[in-house]
């Protein structure tokens, strides 16, 4: 059985997502999928699962060919995709997450409670996962759940298992089962599409692979022959000739944002300076503490210890507003979920801080507050630079502005700017603008910007500076002058290697 | 409504909030249109009004609609805060046993000999005393404000029972005052609804405070990223609606010229609740201004009148009070889903402000 995916293409309103994407997974084939966040992999994967549909495109599998699939038919297709967030029922135990929505039954209601748990045994066994299938998922550890979540998947004939990143969260000695397990299942027959940014994986375990980038796939080839330089190559593109050399700040500058010693849940003895008009990056993998530093600093998380300075100035942050107050904002990564009001407008997402600050004995100054808009609207190059559009419908670019001039104009006070992976979910092309709203505010209002990324392409085009972090700690502090994305990508895919 | 205008729009035509409105709209008629889409309930409300009047005759009358008016005064002056609190993303289902332990505060101390006006000061000081409960159950400690309300509703009627076990009543003509005298020939309660929905009203749309209401109920955790006072802003909230309720028992006391503290304001939570969400205040939070509280509130007052004066059961008037509200929340859900396809066409229009800068 060969899943072939043709002309597959998503638009998210006016963000092309998936751009007429061709992919063949064969039958006892380890297919790997490379690409930078945004690249357009996420969305393979939830075309394949069912959780969007395409806008064009069709999806062949074993024979039948699907325009759109949602949830019950890619499983009754044969299609498994085992998600980065796992979706299995905390409360219930081992053998009713496996036969849920699918219960083995006398007469259509009565569960064969002996009958499922004798099946969930060998299911298990299949897996190589040693618990008892009476566990309660909640006592299991991430890499059980997810051989629970794959033992699911063959329970239903699952005949291509889709991976989303499957390691982030997973111990060495976890991940290599894991790998046992893919060979095994190849083996087997089964077809895997594994998605992943970790080299080492794809050369160790795929058969072929697919590289995208901006929803497009760029390179595609089996994998005998090709080394992890092609890669790198492949994936990065070298497409950012375009990036201007940032202007080097004087190092004698005293640092607009100087942390020393922090110590907080989840982070280790960080000492760092950002000065003013510097442009800092953090880059790290998943969970090597690169949001949790930003969320730290901004009052959302709990220091333990440690101290913060802003302009020289040591600062207790215990709340956002603290952190505010002190000249500290923070651009968060889930744009929806912690910055937008989504039914609100545009100006009103603007200025809903300012509004504050410009306001006389508690009454609002809607001249000011308009004032603050349109000069940010035109300083950023907001579209439509209409303050009363709701902003739920702007593009993912122009929404990143509208929380960028929440705290970038000229009244909020902002010294230094925190930014959470910056264009998360932003076109290229709106990328474009953000790194050079991030250049000009930095340049031209002296804001020291530190962001965190998981995007090497992104630290060389934005960053003068890089902090490389790892289990919660800086691990080095390059100087992107002299640095490449591939010595990027290279430090931190060989750190991860296991010991 | 937002802050800033594009220098096109004149700011004169602006309404209190309704959420994020499209750019204006090109032509007066499609404006007009615009306006009627977000307002279904105003249309239907002036169609009954006109139905009842030609089916009856004249009988709508001003004698009849004062009663009307006094009626709503009380559920307005409550629904203002409760709106709030909605919007805010809470709610506040004790007002009504609120409103008995507020009036048979007012009853009892005017008994005692004191003023009206410490009546009605010590009933609001009764409201509030429950509003800081509820508010620090549900804000200092978090819990389900539907929960805690609904549990203060049963309690603060024990309250009221125990302030109050024998029905008061006689409590002078100047304490009356408040619930039936006129001022300049207008029910006094009407005017204080007219003051607490412009009040209302003033603080949702021109100060900071009134704007986070919004943001907290679009979404709680921007809002404390952006650091918005999450606890102070709702925590006042609540503290208001107990003292609207405080003071619309007094009102109701002075009205009735007694005060059974077992059944003084019983349903009285429905009934304002039901005017929220009539108006076309969403229980999700984010959304609402104070004229959706007045027409909810009129609409409802007018309804139950006009079905009286057609000479319709009180049996009757329920089953169509109840199918009203399930109506107006079809017809809200109906046309929001239109003015999303409205501003999904207005936000792809090439845009001719980008250009100007």
């Amino acid at each position: 059985m060969t899943v072939s995916i043709r002309g597959l293409t998503k638009r998210y309103g006016p963000t092309l997502a998936l751009d007429d994407v061709d992919l063949d997974i064969a039958a006892g084939e380890v297919h790997a999928l490379l690409g930078h966040n945004g690249a357009g992999k996420s969305t393979v994967i939830k075309c394949l699962g069912g959780g969007t549909a395409p806008s064009a495109g069709s999806i062949t599998i074993g024979g039948t060919t699907y325009d759109a699939l949602d949830p019950r038919s890619s499983i009754a297709a044969g299609i498994a995709v085992i998600y980065q967030h796992l979706s299995l029922i905390d409360r219930l135990d081992v053998t009713e997450n496996l036969f849920l929505g699918q219960e083995t039954t006398t007469a259509g209601v009565f569960l064969r409670r002996a009958d499922q748990r004798s099946r969930a045994v060998r299911l298990l066994e299949r897996v190589g996962l040693d618990v008892s299938p009476d566990t309660p998922v909640r006592q299991l550890t991430i890499g059980q759940r997810q051989l629970v979540e794959i033992a699911k998947a063959l329970s239903r004939d699952a005949r291509l298992l889709v991976l989303d990143e499957p390691s982030a969260a997973l111990s060495p000695v976890e991940s290599r089962r894991l790998a046992d397990l893919v060979r095994l299942l190849k083996a087997e027959g089964i077809a895997v599409l594994y998605v992943t940014h970790l080299l080492n994986e794809v050369v160790e375990l795929a058969d072929r692979t697919t590289v995208m980038r901006d929803g497009r796939v760029v390179w595609s080839q089996p994998m005998a022959g090709v080394s992890k330089t092609d890669l790198v190559t492949a994936v990065s593109g070298r497409a950012h000739g375009a990036a201007v050399a940032p202007r080097p700040v004087d190092p004698d500058t005293p640092p607009a944002l100087a942390v020393d010693h922090l110590e907080a849940p989840g982070l280790h003895d960080v000492s760092l300076v950002v000065r003013p008009g510097e442009i800092v990056g953090l880059y790290g993998l998943v969970g090597s503490g690169r949001s949790r530093l930003l969320e730290t600093l901004f009052g959302r998380r709990p220091v333990t210890s440690g101290t913060v300075a802003v302009d020289g100035r040591t600062v207790r942050v215990r709340r956002p507003d603290d952190a505010l107050r002190a000249g500290l904002a923070l651009v968060p990564g889930d744009r929806l979920r912690q910055g937008l009001f989504g039914s609100l407008s545009s100006g009103e997402n603007t200025v809903l801080r300012v509004m504050s600050l410009t306001a006389r004995a508690g009454w609002r100054r809607p001249r000011a507050e308009q004032e603050v808009f349109r000069n940010t609207a035109a300083a950023f190059g907001l579209r439509p630079a209409d303050p009363e559009v709701p902003v739920s419908r702007l593009s993912g670019g122009n929404q990143q502005k509208v929380l960028i001039a929440r705290w970038v104009n000229d009244r909020a006070g902002t010294r230094v700017l925190l930014l959470d992976d910056p264009t998360q979910g932003v076109d290229v092309g709106a990328r474009a603008e953000i790194y050079e709203v991030l250049r000009q505010v930095a340049a031209e209002r002296g804001l020291a910007v530190l962001f965190a990324s998981n995007d090497p392409d992104e630290v060389v085009a934005l960053a003068q500076r890089c902090l490389v972090m790892r289990r919660g700690r800086v691990v080095d502090d390059l100087d992107m002058r002299h640095t490449g994305e591939e010595q990027l990508l290279d430090l931190i895919h060989t750190e991860l290697e296991p010991s | 409504m937002t802050t800033a205008s594009p220098p096109t729009v004149d700011g004169a035509d602006r309404r209190p909030p309704s959420t994020g409105r499209a750019a204006a709209a090109p032509s007066p008629v499609a404006a007009a249109a615009g306006w009627l889409v977000k307002n279904p309930l105003l249309v239907l409300l002036v169609v009954m009004v006109a139905g009842v009047q030609l089916a009856t005759g004249s009988q709508l009358g001003w004698g009849n609609l004062r009663g009307v008016f006094l009626d709503a005064a009380v559920i307005a002056i409550v629904a203002a805060p409760v709106a709030m609190l909605v919007i805010a993303g809470y709610i506040d289902l004790s007002v009504g046993s609120t409103l008995a332990l507020g009036g048979v505060v007012a009853g009892k101390v005017v008994q005692s000999g004191a003023s009206p006006l410490v009546a009605v000061g010590c009933a609001l000081l009764a409201g509030a005393a429950v509003g800081v409960v509820n508010a620090v159950l549900a804000t200092v400690f978090g819990l389900s404000s539907f929960i805690v309300t609904l549990g203060m509703l049963t309690a603060v009627r024990g309250v009221a029972q125990l302030v109050s076990p024998l029905p008061l009543s006689n409590f002078g003509e100047a304490f009356g005052f408040l619930g039936i005298g006129n001022v300049a020939g207008i029910p006094l309660p009407a005017l204080l609804a007219v003051a607490v929905l412009l009040a209302a009203g003033v603080f949702l749309t021109r100060t900071p405070a009134g704007r986070h209401v919004y943001a907290i109920g679009v979404n709680r955790e921007a809002a404390y990223l952006s650091g918005v006072d999450v606890r102070r802003i709702p925590f006042l909230l609540f503290v208001t609606s107990g003292a609207a309720a405080g003071l619309a028992g007094a009102i109701t006391v002075a009205r009735l010229n007694s005060a059974p503290a077992g059944q003084l304001g019983a349903g009285f939570e429905l009934s304002v609740i039901t005017a929220v969400l009539l108006g076309g205040i969403a229980l999700t939070g984010g959304e609402g201004s104070m004229v959706d509280v007045l027409v909810g509130v009129l609409f409802m007052g007018l309804l139950r009148n006009g079905l009286t004066l057609l000479g319709v059961t009180t049996f009757w008037q329920n089953v169509a009070s109840g199918l009203a509200l399930v109506a107006a929340i079809a017809i809200a859900a109906g046309t929001h889903v239109v003015r999303g396809k409205m501003q999904a066409r207005e936000a792809h229009r090439p845009d001719e402000a980008a250009a100007t800068g």
